[in-house]
């Protein structure tokens, strides 16, 4: 993959011409994987829950009904009701808004910081290089969890706390992905080239070195999405994310513990939910991986 | 193989070294006055009485000091006292870290024998229906949320079947916080040794072995198997990491009296002290552990470099 | 054995009718309103024969803060430290007050000096006798400046505390303080020994000595608390049977926040009582032959909103009135209770002098939108620029259900609130706290307080308060009033003037009663547990059938 000698402007490995045929390829070799079929429905039935909420709930997500509290399934509450009588189907479908935003905002955090940190401790090495990346290991060294509650500690609980939270905890992932490819493109002659031409820091790091790192960042990205997913309901399970009457998913279980004899709908359908959008971003990412890296392929 | 051991435990002291520095400014992160949000607890605490603790504290002069001070008490073993009830941190939490560690290792048996035993099977029959039905398990549990997964057992054995209690920290109630936390990670360790058996599978040793016409069950056994659990050993120390941090959840599902558990009633209370010591020891352990267990990996494994 | 206060219809008029008669303040005997319960003989043959000794697990929501009761007044901890301490006096079933550590007491007819003669060979926990050093000892700890006390207003404005003999002890007051005799009767005034001072910072947390029925082992912070009776203990005023040593060996005070946790715990035998089963399995909790609900009637408890009134908008008082009629609390309570709790119409409790519904309704509010859209129109609040304020209150009890309820019955006017949700503590210290900066969001809050006395509103209102909140010259007046006033008559009159005032200036909005533990459920195999007037749990008389 070294570049022709001849060009004063030496080019990357990118995406050019071919770059058509490579996306067909993709898609196709990710659409022969049944996994990541069903993975790409789930992830896209989330995203449209989410974008015609207003449309697809049958009753408002936030209306008490007295008198109606706590009805099982039935032909006009398909999920039943809550312990406010609220729709329970109407919150679920709500709350995929939330969950969405959950998953899109942490992942955008901790892929940009993430990817910065890489660039610039593998581009400026040193000590800069040193802190940056020691860090890292201490961050990765403990938990999503432990960060999460950590930074909750400190912002205190609410939804878009969590979501900061869960975002600090993943930086570690990007920030090493983008280091090691990084110092890999460092040493290559078509950057060294590039260097001694004096072509401008930043304008290397990504035109070259950010299309390197985009099929893994992309499955890692998704991966995250549900990491962050399960992270923030997990928060808000225990108090610490989403605050009443917000219908995100997590905080409806945590409500419905009390309900949990009399009323397991309650706990089930919200817990459903988290369980197939986790499943639909591991199954895309799983594919994702096979079709944008086949020597991995098993 | 000393030089080694003698690098993984400074790089440990380095993670435990910069988790110190994390905690002392964690407090500085805290939006409006820490010392106010956390005292003004104790109800009829006046504005002067607020200077002096933060003159205690040591708040009131500039980091660099208030971290040497910080250190020099954690050196002495002073982890401060919690801020409701005014008992020793460090005392608190060693009474709850057996709870916590007792839980981990549980589930990291569970999550070894379940994860490991479905990892090898699927790919010792790859791309038949064994695998097939493992792997899908495998994806579903990577997708259940622990909570939840926690909250579904304890419904089937506690309340349905009544088998099990339902909480409590006795050693009768450590199963399903167990269950539930080891078959969560199992998902993922059976994903990881199928993987690494294939890689075993492929390996000529293992066609010499059947070219050499050693029963499959030897081959198995004494080859594959052996070896594939190089890679299952290497990664225990990773997941006993996870199971620290699942443990947090975990506890709180089952009231299971650990640090987990002691951690989120500390950030209702804003206990910060509290916080801060559950952070150093949950660093402490986990890093202490994944030393031991990296050092039997070395030691145990006759292939690895020490680089 | 479960006569007195514990009545178990869920739905029965004779609770409700003991509420009436006690607000009129007419001695009644308790156990008239209450009954045995059909069940309880019932379910006597199933058990075995009671036994002594053994071990009972009491569950509860939470923790005690501290055991050190001038640190704290949260029902979780002096539920606990009423268990390890005495009070001078004891309220007996109708809460009438009756001699306990003190064989006798005198008042002066001017009101300036209470004098209490103390029952002999009493002996407190560590050994040492009990007398009038340790009473001496407990007032001026309690009203020191040096010590942090919580209770402080409570124990009113006394001048000295001496010691005439040791078992004679005689309080003297810069004003009449009516209220002080209940007060020795409360738990707040628990008799700490004076050995209890070389314990230093240990005191209240790890060691604690008075002379109660039962001795501290182990606190274990956020887990359980264990007590071992104390052989020495002899009862004089407690409203129970057994005249010694509690029957039981052991009782264990253990914290399970989540109440479907607490019942299956209860279920499967692993606990002997819970504090506040799910309230929406009180119905089959009732069917259930092995479980039996208890549920205390004269709590003294008042649950109400209070607001941040040093900023804006809350210092406005038509703010204050907008959130007051904005709010349904008979729907809240529907939704949320039932017919297990009742609306509030008084800031004083059901039970307690001046508490007059009629009366307090008269100067409140009643839930109406439209007025409150008015008044926070007048406000320059509207559909496009909609009140944004938090709404705080304690964790437990369905409270985070009903802020929810109110909550959404707030939106309808226009008032956005968000919820914050955090322990009672915290909630104390938060809200004093908001009180005393000046800038920030705007807050309220559902708070509950317990009291036998209108001395309540005193502590709660008289400046600067229990939470430096609402204060002005003429509420200061009013409540002096009620405080030295001693016609009882008179003492009524002042009381409704006072509740007037915070009601129509909408300082302290009532809203319910009971709202905190105050339902108990138990296994049919104990025996003689018993809730003592403003619902003080007494495991003296429990023993444990096999």
């Amino acid at each position: 993959m070294v570049p022709p000698a001849t060009t004063a402007q030496p080019t990357a490995p990118s995406l050019t011409q071919t770059s058509l045929n490579k996306a067909r390829r993709f898609f196709s070799a990710l659409l022969r994987n049944p996994g990541s079929r069903i993975g790409l429905f789930l992830c896209l039935v989330l995203v449209f829950t989410a974008l015609f909420a207003p449309l697809l709930a049958p009753h408002s997500p936030t209306e008490l009904g007295v008198g109606r509290a706590l009805t099982p399934p039935n032909a006009e509450f398909w999920f039943g009701t809550d312990e406010f009588g609220r729709d329970l189907l109407s919150r679920v479908i709500y709350g995929s808004r939330l969950t969405l935003k959950v998953g899109l905002i942490a992942v955008g955090i901790s892929m940009t910081v993430g990817v910065l940190v890489g660039l610039v401790a593998g581009y400026a090495g040193g000590w800069l290089e040193a802190i940056l990346m020691r860090t890292v290991d201490v961050l990765f060294s403990f938990t999503e969890t432990l960060i999460a509650l950590a930074a909750v500690a400190v912002l205190g609980p609410s939804l878009t706390n969590a979501m900061i939270a869960v975002g600090i905890s993943s930086i570690p992932y990007y920030a090493r992905i983008t280091y090691g490819a990084v110092l890999v493109e460092k040493n290559k002659e078509y950057f060294k080239a590039a260097q001694a031409l004096g072509a401008q820091h930043g304008r290397l790091l990504f035109r070259h070195i950010l299309p390197n790192i985009l099929s893994p960042i992309i499955v890692i990205a998704t991966v995250g999405v549900s990491i962050a997913v399960l992270s923030a309901s997990a928060l808000s399970f225990l108090g610490l994310g989403a605050q009443p009457p917000s219908p995100e998913w997590g905080a409806i279980l945590a409500a419905g513990r009390d309900y949990f004899k009399t009323a397991p709908w309650i706990t089930t359908f919200p817990g459903v939910a988290i369980a197939l959008t986790v499943l639909g971003f591991n199954l895309l990412g799983d594919g994702l991986r096979e079709a944008l890296d086949p020597q991995q392929r098993q | 193989m000393t030089r080694y051991i003698l690098k993984r435990i400074l790089s440990g002291i380095f993670t435990i070294w910069v988790t110190t520095i994390a905690v002392t400014l964690l407090i500085h992160l805290v939006p409006g006055d820490p010392v106010q949000i956390m005292y003004a607890q104790s109800q009829s605490t006046t504005p002067e009485q607020l200077e002096q603790i933060r003159h205690q504290l040591g708040l009131d002069r500039p980091i660099y000091e208030q971290y040497l001070m910080y250190m020099s008490r954690l050196l002495q073993g002073d982890f401060g006292t919690t801020i409701r009830g005014r008992q020793p941190v460090l005392e608190l939490l060693l009474g709850r870290l057996p709870n916590t560690l007792l839980l981990a290792f549980a589930s990291l048996v569970i999550t070894i024998l379940v994860g490991v035993t479905a990892g090898f099977f699927a790919a010792h029959k790859r791309g038949t229906w064994v695998d097939t039905t493992l792997m899908t398990g495998a994806i579903l549990g990577i997708s259940i949320p622990s909570f939840w997964l926690g909250l579904m057992l304890m419904y089937i054995f506690s309340l349905r079947l009544g088998w099990l209690p339902v909480s409590g920290t006795d050693l009768k109630n450590l199963i399903l916080p167990a269950m539930t936390l080891g078959l969560a990670n199992a998902a993922a360790v059976s994903r990881l040794t199928r993987s690494s058996m294939l890689d075993v599978f492929t390996q000529d040793y293992i066609r010499t072995a059947r070219a050499k016409g050693l029963a499959e069950r030897m081959v198995l056994l004494r080859h594959a198997f052996r070896n594939g659990m190089v890679n299952v050993v290497n990664m225990l120390g990773l997941q006993f990491t996870y199971m620290m941090g699942g443990a947090i959840v975990v506890e709180n599902v089952f009231a299971w009296n650990g640090i987990g558990r002691l951690a989120i009633q500390s950030i209702f209370q804003r206990d910060y002290p509290t916080i801060q010591g559950f952070i150093l020891i949950f660093a402490a352990v986990v890093v202490t552990v994944s030393i031991i267990l990296d050092i039997l990996y070395a030691w145990i494994d006759p292939r690895i470099t020490y680089s | 054995m479960r006569r007195s206060s514990t009545p178990r219809f869920l739905s029965a008029p004779l609770k409700q009718l003991c509420f009436g008669l006690l607000a009129a303040a007419i001695p009644l005997s308790l156990a008239a309103c209450s009954g045995e319960s059909p069940k309880a003989s019932d379910s006597g043959a199933s058990t075995g024969t009671p036994q002594e000794g053994g071990s009972l697990v009491w569950a509860r929501y939470g923790d005690a803060d501290s055991l050190d009761p001038h640190r704290t007044t949260t029902t979780l901890s002096w539920q606990v430290f009423d268990q390890i301490y005495d009070t001078l006096l004891a309220f007996d079933d109708n809460g009438e007050v009756v001699p306990n550590l003190a064989e006798e007491w005198t008042v002066s007819e001017d009101g300036l000096e209470a004098t209490f003669v103390l029952n002999p060979d009493i002996v407190c926990h560590d050994g040492t006798p009990f007398d009038a050093n340790d009473v001496k000892y407990t007032a001026e700890r309690a009203i020191s400046e040096d010590n942090p006390s919580v209770t402080k207003g409570a124990w009113g404005p006394i001048e000295t505390v001496e010691v005439v003999d040791p078992q004679t002890v005689k309080f003297q007051f810069s004003q009449p303080f009516g209220a002080f005799v209940s007060f020795m009767a409360d738990p707040f005034s628990s008799q700490i020994c004076d050995s209890a001072a070389e314990l230093g910072d240990a005191f209240g947390v790890s060691e604690a000595i008075g002379t109660g029925p039962w001795k501290l082992v182990s606190w274990t912070k956020g887990d359980e608390i264990v007590l071992e009776k104390n052989a020495d203990y002899q009862n004089f005023g407690r409203p129970i049977s057994n005249p010694g040593a509690p029957y039981l060996d052991q009782l264990v005070i253990k914290q399970i926040p989540e109440p479907q946790t607490r019942l299956a715990g209860l279920e499967t035998g692993e606990l002997h009582v819970i504090a506040e089963p799910p309230l929406e399995e009180l119905d089959a909790i009732e069917s259930d032959h092995s479980l039996e609900n208890y549920i205390a009637t004269k709590t003294g408890q008042n649950v109400f909103f209070e607001f941040t009134v040093s900023r804006p908008p809350f210092d406005d008082k038509r703010a204050r009135q907008a959130v007051a009629y904005a709010v349904d609390p008979e729907q809240a309570i529907d939704i949320v209770f039932g017919d297990v709790v009742k609306r509030e119409r008084c800031p004083v409790a059901r039970g307690v002098m001046g508490n007059d519904q009629d009366f307090c309704a008269q100067h409140g509010y009643d839930y109406d939108p439209e007025k409150a859209q008015e008044l926070l129109a007048e406000l320059g609040y509207g559909p496009d620029q909609p009140l944004e304020v938090t709404l705080m209150t304690w964790v437990g009890g369905n409270r985070e259900k009903m802020v929810q309820v109110f909550q959404n019955q707030l939106a309808q006017v226009g008032i956005q609130a968000d919820i914050e949700t955090m322990d009672i503590g915290t909630l104390n210290a938060r809200v004093k706290q908001e009180n005393e900066t000046k800038t920030g969001e705007s807050t309220f809050d559902m708070m509950g307080w317990a009291w036998y006395d209108p001395d309540i509103l005193h502590q709660l209102w008289a400046s600067p308060g229990a939470y430096s909140g609402y204060q002005s010259p003429e509420l200061d007046a009013l409540l002096e009033k009620t405080r030295t006033t001693v016609n009882s008559d008179e003492r009524l009159e002042a009381v409704k003037e006072a509740e007037k005032y915070l009601l129509e200036n909408a300082v302290h909005v009532p809203l319910y009663t009971p709202g905190w533990l105050w339902i108990y459920t138990a296994r049919d195999e104990v025996n003689g547990f018993k809730i003592g007037p403003f619902d003080r749990p007494l495991f003296n008389d429990v023993k444990l059938s096999s």
